[in-house]
């Protein structure tokens, strides 16, 4: 019995790779159903926050060729935007959406709590790295991006500060740059991990370093490209690698004391004009297909089978995700004792 | 036979003044009903949610009585007041004598500075702030490195991240609503008033202050509000210039608001309400200040073309108006094009690193840049015709006062430009998603925002220039029997062609640029290019940011460029007219 799981498990393995080397996957039975049901409905309109514009539309296009009969549009705005959208839709009762994807969880637990997400199990969801397959238990959000806040660099930095209190010593006073938690999601999340690792101590000796506070966290590469700094905190780690592969001086460096791991999430609206679509495209997402394209433009993929470019994998790389419960409470602290302490 | 005859023609004459006042009635219910469409229904909806709770959605007063108490609403407000008010003086003190040099003096390279001074109009502030980044950072700005280069200093010569850079910056792309405003009243101007100045011994400069710059001063005012109201609104210069200094203006606030869970979109409405008020005086103190006085410029006479010559002053003169060329174009756009041509902007402009690739992307490889480059000069063109089309029936309602409580629809058609564009966008969204007008996701909505946020530049624009045409001319036309409408079409409009050419530019350039009206309006289907270019930025691909950017300063020059083109050909025929007019 064991020797037959494990050669159809091995047969599986190759197949699958086969099928990923020809950026093909089989459509299950399951699929079928609702790709039938989905091309009755005809039109899929996407409101993405999560993967910048180049990557949601590679997606979007794969997506299209591979269920054709769909007429897909694609919204891509901020993940804020997207969701303060999608909110005066409901208020306005005239929802458009069939699939949101933003980068921030906070904006689930309100669609949820307004009951405007409808729960559903996606079929390929058990391809998904197994820490993020059920972050909801009833169903109406799943992951939808794997976004990793680190420290970059210029690649005139021999010696990058490893961790993020190496980021306090000496060298590094006047050379940083960062986010604002106000602006930036993800460098919210950053706030409230480190304050949870290291307390208030770590933002006032961060303060002292004089860093140089942007909107976005992408602002960090913009200050390391134009040479105003040396040193990113709370930096995006997919984007900084699309940077480094496109020839421009920067590095990124995963610190010893955690990169911080901020999930993208998903949904389908409760009164989305088009479910079935918004769902087939929600298993889309963890196809190898997708998970190729992610690999690609280097974000971290959404299944165990695809390695991240440069055969990174997310057990290769030491990560924190800040806990769920009470998440609002502490991201408005943080964003507070970040202005307090910080400006 | 006789008595027969009087009753018919006073039949006729009756039916009309009866037909005359049906028009008038059907123009005014239709124009009535329109600005009801457009600004008072969205209007309505964000003061109905300034009211509201945003969490309960209740009704509540606790958003106003938030706004009046602590002290973090009321310091970026402050700022706000300080950066639109040195913004709107050093726009003038800019603008006006540029506008002078440029339509009435003999300086050399009048074309290039009028050129340059409408392409800083067509610049995406949040572009010209990248492009001053590039150039002005304390580290790595380029000519921070030239100027340590030179001087040997350690320290940067400017700093971009202030109060001081930001006022700068945002000035130098404002001059151009001042610029254009002033210019068109200008060359309106007859030189007749000037020469008696000049006969009487008056020099250059004094007639410039005792003569011209009084006769031009309902286009000088409006260009000043309207450059104030640029820097209460303005979101992209101080969210790059001034978040690193920690400083927040009232735009920056409202993105915070849009920030917090769930967004605080009530509270930001009833933020929006101090605005009104403040618009609200700046249009009063302009009622008092011009008063009574005259201005009627156009009186039949021909204009003639003759410069004013500068003598030794030429090139002192050019150097003065090259300074907004050069700053918000020449060296902000040398920035971006370099980083437009780049494979990767971080390696600096060397020869292996150049590329046509992100051009060729824009417009050849990629749909969504095609479609948005499409729209926006479709909703642009289109929203700019409509505005002035209303602009004008306000102002001439407003101006021969045809209407009793003409001065409400005047005040009404000027509140939407100082809501910031990200509050006004919800009120377009509460207006128009529902029965009976659910516009949402289509052109028209886009178009409705559009004109609604930019109708009071046409309606300023359209009514300095009838301040400036005498209404005798249109009595004249009615005492020989001409309606009201014929009048206007025959008499009125014509004489405002130039001014109107100037005026459509106003609102077709601030459109194309506008982003945040926008923001959730557009759909996947209307997306415009500004929308496009902020999700380049928001993803980090400055090279595709300023490419885009760069191709939409072609695209809009070239528009002003026929623009121009269609008003210096009725100038020309206009003054050939006239010189036949004369007497050999």
């Amino acid at each position: 019995m064991a020797a037959f799981s494990r050669r159809h498990v091995l047969m599986g393995g190759a197949a699958a790779l086969a099928a990923s080397a020809l950026r093909i996957s089989p459509v299950s039975a399951a699929d079928d159903a609702l790709y039938a049901a989905a091309k009755k409905e005809g039109a899929l309109n996407l409101y993405w926050g999560s993967y910048e514009q180049k990557t949601i539309e590679e997606i979007r296009d794969a997506f299209k060729a591979k269920y054709p009969g769909i007429e897909v549009s694609l919204l891509r705005q901020a993940s804020q935007t997207i969701f303060t959208r999608l909110r005066l839709e409901i208020q306005n009762d005239a929802v458009q959406c069939d699939s949101i994807g933003t980068t921030n969880l906070l904006h689930y637990k309100d669609l949820q709590k307004l009951g405007a997400i409808q729960p559903f199990k996606p079929t390929n969801i058990n391809m998904v790295p197994e820490a993020f397959r059920n972050i909801d238990p009833e169903n109406t959000y799943h992951v939808g991006a794997i976004s990793l806040t680190t420290i970059n660099q210029s690649t005139s930095v021999t010696a990058p500060p490893a961790s993020w209190t190496a980021l306090l010593d000496a060298p590094w006073a006047n050379q940083i740059t960062t986010g604002s938690p106000a602006f930036s999601g993800d460098v919210a999340s950053w706030v409230v991990a480190i304050r949870k690792k290291y307390g208030d101590d770590f933002l006032r000796a961060f303060a002292k370093q004089k860093p140089k506070v942007g909107q976005s966290n992408v602002d960090t590469v913009t200050d390391i490209l134009s040479g105003e700094r040396k040193v990113g905190s709370a930096a995006p780690f997919s984007y900084s690698l699309t940077q480094q592969a496109a020839g421009n001086p920067i590095g990124v460096t995963v610190p010893s004391d955690d990169a911080i791991l901020n999930l993208g999430l998903t949904a389908v609206p409760t009164k989305a004009p088009h479910p079935n679509a918004g769902k087939l495209f929600t298993d889309f997402l963890y196809s190898v297909e997708v998970s190729n394209i992610l690999a690609k433009n280097f974000w971290p993929t959404l299944r165990t089978d695809v390695p991240w470019a440069e055969g990174r994998t997310l057990e290769s790389i030491k990560w924190y995700r800040n806990p769920v419960d009470n998440l609002a409470a502490e991201v408005a602290e943080g964003i507070a004792k970040w202005k307090e302490i910080v400006g | 036979m006789a008595s027969s005859r009087s009753v018919s023609a006073a039949r006729s004459a009756s039916v009309g003044y009866r037909c005359h006042h049906a028009f008038r009635l059907i123009v005014l219910v239709i124009l009535l009903a329109v600005l009801a469409l457009l600004i008072v229904q969205p209007l309505g909806w964000i003061v109905f949610n300034s009211f509201h709770d945003d969490v309960t959605g209740q009704w509540t007063l606790r958003n106003y009585v938030q706004i009046f108490t602590p002290t973090s609403l009321w310091a970026p407000l402050f700022n706000s007041l300080v950066l639109a008010t040195a913004v709107a003086v050093i726009s003038t003190l800019l603008g006006v004598p540029l506008a002078w040099l440029v339509a009435r003096t003999d300086m050399p390279m009048r074309g290039f500075v009028r050129l340059f001074t409408m392409a800083a109009f067509v610049t995406p502030s949040f572009i010209g702030a990248l492009g001053w980044i590039l150039l002005a950072a304390p580290n790595s700005g380029w000519l921070n490195v030239g100027w340590r280069a030179l001087s040997g200093a350690d320290w940067p010569l400017l700093s971009i991240y202030s109060m001081i850079g930001t006022i700068f910056v945002c000035s130098i792309y404002t001059v151009p609503y001042t610029f254009t405003l002033v210019s068109s009243a200008l060359e309106e101007m007859p030189v007749e008033l000037e020469d008696a100045a000049t006969t009487l011994g008056s020099g250059v400069v004094k007639t410039m202050f005792s003569v011209t710059i009084p006769l031009v001063m309902p286009a000088v005012l409006v260009g000043f509000i309207l450059s104030f109201i640029q820097g209460m609104t303005l979101f992209g210069v101080p969210a790059f210039l001034l978040t690193p200094s920690g400083t927040l203006v009232v735009t920056t606030k409202l993105a915070e608001f849009y920030q917090l869970f769930p967004p605080a979109l009530y509270m930001s409405a009833a933020y929006c309400m101090p605005l009104i008020a403040i618009t609200g005086m700046l249009f009063y103190a302009r009622r008092c200040i011009l008063g009574r006085r005259q201005f009627t410029t156009v009186g039949g006479k021909g204009r003639a073309g003759r410069k004013i010559r500068l003598k030794g002053w030429r090139l002192p003169a050019l150097a003065f108006a090259l300074i907004v060329p050069v700053t918000a174009v020449v060296l902000p756009y040398i920035a971006i094009v370099l980083v437009s041509l780049s494979r990767a902007w971080g390696l600096g402009p060397i020869p292996s690193n150049l590329t046509l690739h992100w051009y060729r992307w824009a417009i050849f490889e990629n749909a969504e840049t095609q479609r948005a480059i499409v729209n926006s000069l479709l909703y642009a063109g289109g929203a700019a015709s409509f505005c002035m089309i209303i602009g004008i029936l306000v102002a001439y309602i407003v101006e021969r006062k045809l209407l009793r409580g003409a001065g409400l629809i005047a005040a009404l058609v000027t509140i939407p430009i100082i809501i910031p564009g990200i509050v006004l966008s919800v009120g377009f969204f509460s207006a128009y998603t529902r029965q009976p007008l659910t516009l949402y996701g289509t052109a028209t909505i886009i178009i409705a925002a559009f004109v609604a946020t930019f109708l009071p530049i046409a309606y300023s624009q359209a009514g300095s220039i009838l301040k400036g045409i005498s209404p005798d001319l249109e009595r004249a036309a009615r005492s020989v029997g001409a309606t009201e409408a014929r009048t206007f079409a025959s008499i009125t409009a014509p004489l405002m062609r130039g001014g109107l050419v100037a005026g459509w530019l106003l609102v077709f350039i601030p459109i194309m640029r506008e982003l945040s009206v926008a923001i959730f309006l557009v759909s996947p289907r209307t997306n415009v290019m500004t929308t496009l270019i902020y999700n380049y930025k928001d993803g980090g691909n400055y090279e595709a940011v300023c490419a885009a950017s760069a191709l939409l300063l072609f695209a809009t020059l070239i528009v002003v460029l026929l623009a121009r083109f269609v008003t210096e050909g009725a100038a020309y025929r206009r003054r050939n007219a006239a010189s036949l007019g004369a007497v050999p």
